[in-house]
Formats: C-alpha cells, sequence, structure tokens
C-alpha cells in the first residue's frame, strides 16, 4: 500500500513539474510585451523598463522560470499586472467561491445519479429505467448555460425564490451564500449527474453479470442483498473515476456558468486575466488547476486502492 | 424415499421449451452424474433446482427435497434453502468469487445470512470449514483475497463456501473442467469425500464422460432438454440403450483414422534449440535486485516434416511461453528457433515465410476473431505475409477454396463469426491456417472447448488436412486422452522443462519420468465401450 502510494505521489510531483514548464512556455510564446501594453502607446522607454524591473521580466526566462516556481511554493504567486494586489489573495478569494460550487455540484450529481442509476440497473427495461435513460439522455444534450438561463428565468424572474446573480459572501451567512450558489450548481450538476448516472447503470449492470453475484444468490442471498453486499463496490470503481475527471472539470469549467449568475469565482476571474491581459493571473491559475486535477486523481488512486485489494499489491 | 426428486420438470425461457420432462432422483450419501453436450440443459436442470433461472423463464413440474416442495416456496423461502440445505458450486473458479472480499468474509457470509451465530462462531466454523476443504488456516488464512489463490484453491473456496452448513445436497456445475488433470483428481476426490463424511447428496454435472464414470453412482445421460437415458453407472455403461448415449461415447474415445504421409518424416521442419526465455520479476522494493523467472529453460526438440507432436504439462509449465516463442511473439534470450533451415527471427524480424509458413489455431474460437469482419477478411488475413499480394480475385478463390475444404460453403464468406456454432468456428479458425499453405500448425488447446461429437469430427478435418497437405501439427493440450490418440510423439513439459520425450504410445504405457506417471495416474480414464 505504501509503496502504491509512494509511486502515485512521484508521479504526481512529476505531472507537475512538466506541467508548469509547459504553462511557462506557453506563455512566453504570447506575442507582445506586457509592459507596454499595461502602459499603452504613448509611454516612454524609461517607465517602460522601469516598470519591466518591477514585474521581474528584465531577467533571463530560466531565472524567471526559477522564480515563479520557487515564488510558488511559497505561496507567492506574484503580483497581478492589472490590480497590483497579490495573486495568491485573489486566488483564494475566488476559490472561496468556486471551490464550494464544484462540491456543491458534485454532491448534487452524485444524489441525483447514485439513486437513479442502481434503479435504472436493477429494473431494467422497466418503465423507470426507461424513464430514467431517456432523462438523461436529454441532460447530456441540454448545454449547461441554456438550462441556467431557464432556471433564471423560472426560478429568479418568475417564482423569485432565488436571485438572478451575484454572491453575497460567505459574511451574510451560510445559508445566504448556499442559497446563491443553488441554481448554479444545479445548472452544472445536471449534465454531470446524467453522465454519472449512466456510467453507474453500465458498470451496475456487467457487475450484476459476473459470477460471483451468481455464487452469492447461490449461497442463500436475496437478489437485494447480493446487490448492496457485492454487486455495489465492484461497480464503483469506473464510478469514481468519472467522479474524480467531474469535479476537476467543475473547478475549472464553471467559466460560462459563473459569468451567467455574475459569480467572482476562479473561471470568471480568468476568463477576465485573459482579456486583460494579465499573465501573471493566467499563469498562475492555470497552475493551481492543473494542481487541484492532479490532486483530485490522486485521490481517486487512493480511494481505488481502498475499494479493491488487487491495486494495493499492484507494481 | 430419496434425497430428491424432480418429476416431470419443465422449463422455458421466452416462450422457447428449454428442459422437458425431466425426471431425477438423487439418494443421500450418492453422486448423481448428469452429462451432456453443451446446450444439452444441464445446467439449466442445476439452476431450475435452486430456483435461480434468468428473467423471463417458466418452470413446471416438481421439486422435493426432503419431503419440501421447492416450487411452491416463496422467494424468501427459497433463499433460506439455498446455501443452508443445497449448496451449489461452479465452473469458473477465477470468477465465482468476490474479488473485493476475503476468503474468510465470503465464506462466514453462508453462514451470517442463515444462522444467529456470534462473530466468534461464526469464524471458528470458517476455519473449520477451510480445513474440512483442505485448506489448512495455518497457510491460507482467511485474510487472504481470491486473487492471491490459484484456481484449485479458490475452487475449494467456493466449494467451502457451500458446504460451509453441512447442506444436504450440493450440485457442482462442471467444477473441474477449467482445472489441470492433477487438480482435478484432488478435487474430485474431496468431492467424494465430502459425501461420505457428511452422507450429502451430489448432482455433478460434466460434459467428460470420464469425470462422471469414476466418480457418479448413477448418472442421467441429457440431450436437447431431454433426459435420453438414466440409471446406475454400470448398468448405463454396460448396456447403453439409446444411440445417443452410445455416439457421445464413441465420440468420447474417438480415435482419428491415421492416413499414411507422403512425406518422409526424417527431414527436420521446427527445430527448437536451447530456448530460453526469462521474465522480469517485480521488485519488492526499490533497491531490491532485479530477479527473473524462467518460463522456459533451454528447451530443445525437433519436429519433422509431417510428423504430429503433442506438448503436455499443467498450467504454468511454461507451454504458452513456449509457443508464443516459436511463433516469434515473444522474446528470447537464448538459444534459437528454425523453421525449414531458416530462423524465425533474424535481426529481431520475424521472416516472412516462417510467418507464411507457420500458423497457429488457439482454443477460444470465438475470441480469436474480430467479430465486425467478415469471416471472408477474416479467413484471407494471412495472406498479408505472402511475398506477392493476390489480386481480389485470387484472394477469393483462395478463401472459397479452404473454406471448401474444411467442410463450409464459399457463401460463409459473407457472413459474420457470431452465426456460426463453435465447431464450425473452429473450421473457420482452421481455414485462416490453412490458407497460406503452412508447413506446420501450432494447435493451442485448439479442440478442448469443443463438445466430444463436434471434437470428433474436428481431430479427423486435422488427420485428413495433414495427410493431403503433408502439414506438421505441435498439439498442446491438458487432454491426456485426447494426445494420446492424436499424436505420434509427446513431449512432456514441467516447469519450464521438456522433462520426457518420446513415442505417445511408448511414453503413456510405460513413463519414465514421475511427473508423467502422476500426470498420466490422475487422468480420469473414459469407460471402456461395450459392443
Amino acid at each position: 500500500m505504501i509503496r502504491y502510494l509512494a509511486r502515485r505521489l512521484l508521479s504526481l510531483a512529476l505531472t507537475l513539474l512538466v506541467a508548469s514548464v509547459i504553462i511557462f512556455l506557453i506563455i512566453e510564446v504570447v506575442p507582445g510585451d506586457t509592459a507596454s501594453l499595461m502602459l499603452g502607446v504613448n509611454a516612454d522607454e524609461e517607465t517602460r523598463l522601469a516598470l519591466r524591473e518591477e514585474l521581474g521580466l528584465d531577467v533571463s526566462k530560466p531565472v524567471r522560470y526559477v522564480n515563479w516556481v520557487s515564488g510558488m511554493l511559497t505561496g507567492d504567486f506574484g503580483i497581478s499586472y492589472t490590480y497590483r494586489t497579490p495573486v495568491s489573495e485573489m486566488i483564494a478569494d475566488r476559490m472561496m467561491v468556486s471551490f464550494p460550487l464544484a462540491l456543491y455540484a458534485l454532491a448534487l450529481s452524485t444524489l441525483i445519479a447514485f439513486p437513479a442509476g442502481i434503479i435504472a440497473a436493477t429494473k431494467r427495461g422497466s418503465f423507470s429505467d426507461v424513464s430514467i435513460m431517456g432523462v438523461t439522455q436529454l441532460g447530456v444534450a441540454i448545454p449547461n448555460f441554456w438550462f441556467a438561463m431557464i432556471l433564471v428565468t423560472i426560478f429568479a424572474i418568475k417564482l423569485r425564490w432565488f436571485s438572478a446573480g451575484g454572491f453575497p459572501g460567505w459574511e451574510a451567512g451560510f445559508f445566504a451564500g448556499l442559497k446563491s450558489l443553488t441554481l448554479p450548481a444545479i445548472a452544472l450538476a445536471l449534465p454531470q449527474a446524467s453522465i454519472l448516472a449512466r456510467v453507474m447503470r453500465s458498470s451496475l449492470l456487467d457487475t450484476l453479470g459476473e459470477d460471483f453475484i451468481r455464487t452469492a444468490r447461490a449461497k442463500g442471498l436475496s437478489a437485494r442483498q447480493a446487490l448492496w453486499g457485492h454487486a455495489l463496490r465492484n461497480a464503483l470503481i469506473p464510478v469514481l473515476t468519472i467522479i474524480g475527471l467531474q469535479f476537476s472539470f467543475l473547478l475549472a469549467g464553471a467559466i460560462i456558468i459563473e459569468n451567467i449568475f455574475f459569480l467572482p469565482g476562479l473561471g470568471r476571474m480568468i476568463f477576465q486575466a485573459i482579456t486583460q491581459r494579465d499573465l501573471i493571473v493566467v499563469e498562475s491559475v492555470v497552475m493551481l488547476l492543473v494542481f487541484a486535477v492532479v490532486a483530485v486523481t490522486f485521490l481517486v488512486d487512493i480511494a481505488y486502492a481502498v475499494v479493491d485489494p488487487r491495486l494495493r499489491r499492484r507494481v | 424415499m430419496s434425497l430428491l426428486t424432480v418429476q416431470d420438470l419443465r422449463v422455458s425461457i421466452g416462450g422457447k421449451s428449454i428442459l422437458t420432462d425431466i425426471d431425477l432422483s438423487v439418494e443421500a450419501g450418492k453422486v448423481l452424474g448428469i452429462v451432456g453436450e453443451s446446450g444439452s440443459g444441464k445446467s439449466m436442470t442445476a439452476y431450475s433446482i435452486m430456483r435461480l433461472l434468468p428473467d423471463g423463464s417458466e418452470q413446471n413440474g416438481k421439486v422435493i427435497l426432503d419431503g419440501t416442495e421447492l416450487t411452491s416456496l416463496s422467494e424468501e423461502q427459497m433463499c433460506q434453502v439455498r446455501g443452508r440445505r443445497i449448496g451449489m458450486v461452479f465452473q469458473e473458479p477465477m470468477t465465482a468469487l468476490n474479488p473485493l472480499h476475503t476468503i474468510g468474509d465470503q465464506i462466514a457470509e453462508t453462514v451470517k445470512i442463515h444462522t444467529n451465530t456470534s462473530r466468534s462462531e461464526a469464524r471458528r466454523i470458517t476455519l473449520d470449514t477451510l480445513r474440512r476443504v483442505e485448506l489448512p488456516p495455518e497457510e491460507f488464512p482467511p485474510s487472504r483475497y481470491p486473487h492471491e489463490l490459484s484456481g484449485g484453491q479458490r475452487q475449494r473456496v467456493v466449494i467451502a463456501m457451500a458446504i460451509a452448513l453441512r447442506p444436504q445436497l450440493l450440485i457442482a456445475d462442471e467444477p473441474t473442467t477449467a482445472l489441470d488433470v492433477t487438480t482435478q483428481a484432488q478435487l474430485l476426490h474431496l468431492l467424494k469425500r465430502l459425501v461420505d463424511d457428511d452422507q450429502m447428496g451430489l448432482v455433478l454435472i460434466s460434459h467428460d464422460l470420464a469425470v462422471i464414470a469414476s466418480t457418479a453412482d448413477d448418472i442421467a445421460v441429457m440431450r436437447n432438454g431431454v433426459v435420453v437415458e438414466s440409471g446406475s453407472t454400470d448398468v448405463v455403461f454396460n448396456h447403453m440403450q439409446h444411440p445417443y448415449t452410445r455416439e457421445l461415447m464413441k465420440a468420447s474415445g474417438h480415435v482419428p483414422q491415421k492416413l499414411a504421409s507422403t512425406a518422409e518424416v526424417t527431414s527436420p521442419l521446427l527445430v527448437v534449440k536451447d530456448l530460453v526465455r526469462d521474465y522480469k520479476v517485480a521488485r519488492k522494493g526499490v533497491f531490491d535486485k532485479v530477479s527473473f523467472f524462467r518460463a522456459v529453460d533451454e528447451v530443445s526438440f525437433t519436429i519433422y516434416r509431417g510428423e504430429n507432436v503433442g506438448l503436455v504439462g499443467e498450467s504454468g509449465c511454461g507451454k504458452s511461453t513456449l509457443t508464443r516463442a516459436i511463433l516469434g511473439l515473444e522474446d528470447i534470450q537464448s538459444g534459437s528457433v528454425s523453421l525449414d533451415g531458416e530462423f524465425v527471427i533474424a535481426n529481431e524480424v520475424m521472416s516472412l515465410s516462417s510467418r507464411r509458413k507457420m500458423q497457429v489455431v488457439f482454443q477460444d474460437p470465438y475470441g480469436s476473431f474480430n467479430p465486425r469482419h467478415t469471416v471472408g477478411r477474416l479467413v484471407a488475413e494471412p495472406l498479408h505475409a505472402l511475398a506477392i499480394q493476390p489480386d481480389r480475385r485470387a484472394r477469393e478463390r483462395a478463401v472459397h477454396e479452404v473454406l471448401a475444404r474444411v467442410g463450409l460453403q464459399a457463401s460463409d464468406g459473407e457472413k459474420y463469426i457470431h452465426e456460426f456454432s463453435g465447431g464450425q468456428r473452429q473450421r473457420i479458425a482452421i481455414a485462416r491456417a490453412l490458407i497460406n499453405r503452412p508447413s506446420l500448425i501450432i494447435l493451442d488447446e485448439a479442440v478442448s472447448a469443443l463438445d466430444v461429437s463436434i471434437r470428433a469430427q474436428i481431430l479427423d478435418l486435422l488427420v485428413e488436412l495433414a495427410a493431403s497437405d503433408d502439414i506438421a501439427y505441435l498439439f498442446i493440450s491438458h487432454d491426456l486422452s485426447v494426445v494420446r490418440s492424436f499424436t505420434d510423439r509427446v513431449l512432456v513439459m514441467k516447469d519450464g522443462r521438456i522433462v520426457e520425450e518420446g513415442e505417445t504410445e511408448t511414453v503413456f504405457r510405460s513413463p519414465s519420468h514421475p511427473y508423467t506417471k502422476s500426470l498420466i495416474a490422475a487422468a480420469p480414464t473414459p469407460p471402456k465401450v461395450a459392443h
């Protein structure tokens, strides 16, 4: 088990290293000088050079890369070119929205998908199965921004149960914050839940067809006991993979939804930073997202090992 | 009164009749053998007794276990019968256990769902049951997971789960089919012992007449969902009434009529010399030394033109690795393989002529074909190994010709592989091997998955082809009786080495190596046919 974890950790570190080099190079390739861009066309040369020095752009590229990475390791992500505030503070602020939103959407998606997938698989071919498959088909097909707008129209404009957008901050109270994240979370969760329910169904169907389920039934377990005691845990392995992928996607992929609901999240921040050429912010946020994806993958790997004893010994 | 009585059992699935008027009875302390070919309804009979038929099936008739009419029980009551009064063991030990639970938990589960025993009592029963199936807990602690055990050991765990509560009846559906002969002999012995110890009734289902003949007290022969003949084993084997029983018996002991080969058997075709194949063993720690496992250990042998050589040995002995190495599919560490005087692998590339001259037929006639290609395309595939590519017309002609030679129609080339039966699929595999007119065909368990009557036909076909096309075979099988009837010479392999080699009849009559002796002793002998 420890060996397994050590290996996963090593591959995690390597992935991050490679990703940081690639991100750095891509940002470097982008044409245009940041300092002259910030100062406008009429700035004189002296000011431009001074600004370059202030931004740390005057040293060679390898040195800048090392500075950037070592800065991140100590929590220093640099200063935003546009806002002149530390990027780490900006990210921390935005994480307070994006992270709970991703968790919320994932929780909703799992809570919908598990029962739906289990019912569809155990009652294969029944009315409930056919309806669940139909609805999830629709859920996969509907674009989430469109669904988000429908939600706003119904629940914010017509029924006035929720506000149409914005985020009051957690200072306004936990439930006020949660409430403002509800519509975006539902909009994000729908396609995810649909995919997850379908994966759950097919994985469970495969498992229910396995020989060991027949063995369990021959031991005297009822169909229900065999499902809960033997099928579910086995069916979970592919489902875990999808959940891991979905979480990283939800964290980074909420750009459109955050824009629709005017949420001050990471997605909106990166969107704005790109339009303002605030490259240091782009660089750092992208790196952070890579870290999140890799970390989630690592957690999923651990979850595999917890679920499946065969993996604990795998080399 | 019998322990189990099955009366007028009828089963249909989706309106299609599967079993008709099955009558069976099993006595306590006795073994009833059910024998028949695939699709005869053997397994369905077992599932009807357990009431575990697939969805959409309809069951009529009586199943009476020691005074209880099982067909009138509710599903809930039936759950209490399964595992407690009837235990069941299945064919595939590799997949019959839940990979995520320890073997101890899985055995204890049987105890826990049927009784209100305490945790410690359940554990005591588990340990005791492990001992009864000859898996001493000192060596095989209940904390083991299924993947840490061999096939034979897993099958013992499945048996342990079935007998933990000492059921009155045990149903074993092909329990040894997937196992080696020596493991098979041990398991049959174990089942017999359990029957004697507990006065349990045993229903033993098998396609193998030899297994049934050596184990069962009574037998029932099934075909197309009907019991065609039943009675005590002696009576059935000595006075076979039904023509099908006779046919089955004849097919299982079938000796293909050898035809005189036109080739001189003195010129060597395949020469394997000091072949070594090592596998890297995974290191336990980062700083451990790299160690190797020698799968094939300095193996040398020669196959002459038109000769028929058998290769036998238990699973894990290196048969498959050796086969793959001959076919150029494995890296070899030292030694050489040459075909027709030419190295099979030269400069790390397999020569085109070796690819043409050497073909292979595998065990699984379905798994070895791409289901999305037409049979014509599948059969034509080896033509890539020709130096000059034939044009479309020639290609088609070649496909039609080989299909006809293996007894299929030219029009079959348009069809897909799922449209054929197991025997026909194996004919297609042979056609694919034949299309380049090879001089050597490696038959890797090529007839093992086939029913006896189909197997007899395929063996006849192979002999016929060998004579007309001057083909040599390397015949790999775990089934010693087939090897004995089919091959001229035999190689016995153990732990990566050839331990004995000689003329087949001589080796079988007077084996010299102790391992060969034990293999032959373990193989169940088919009953003598009374003519």
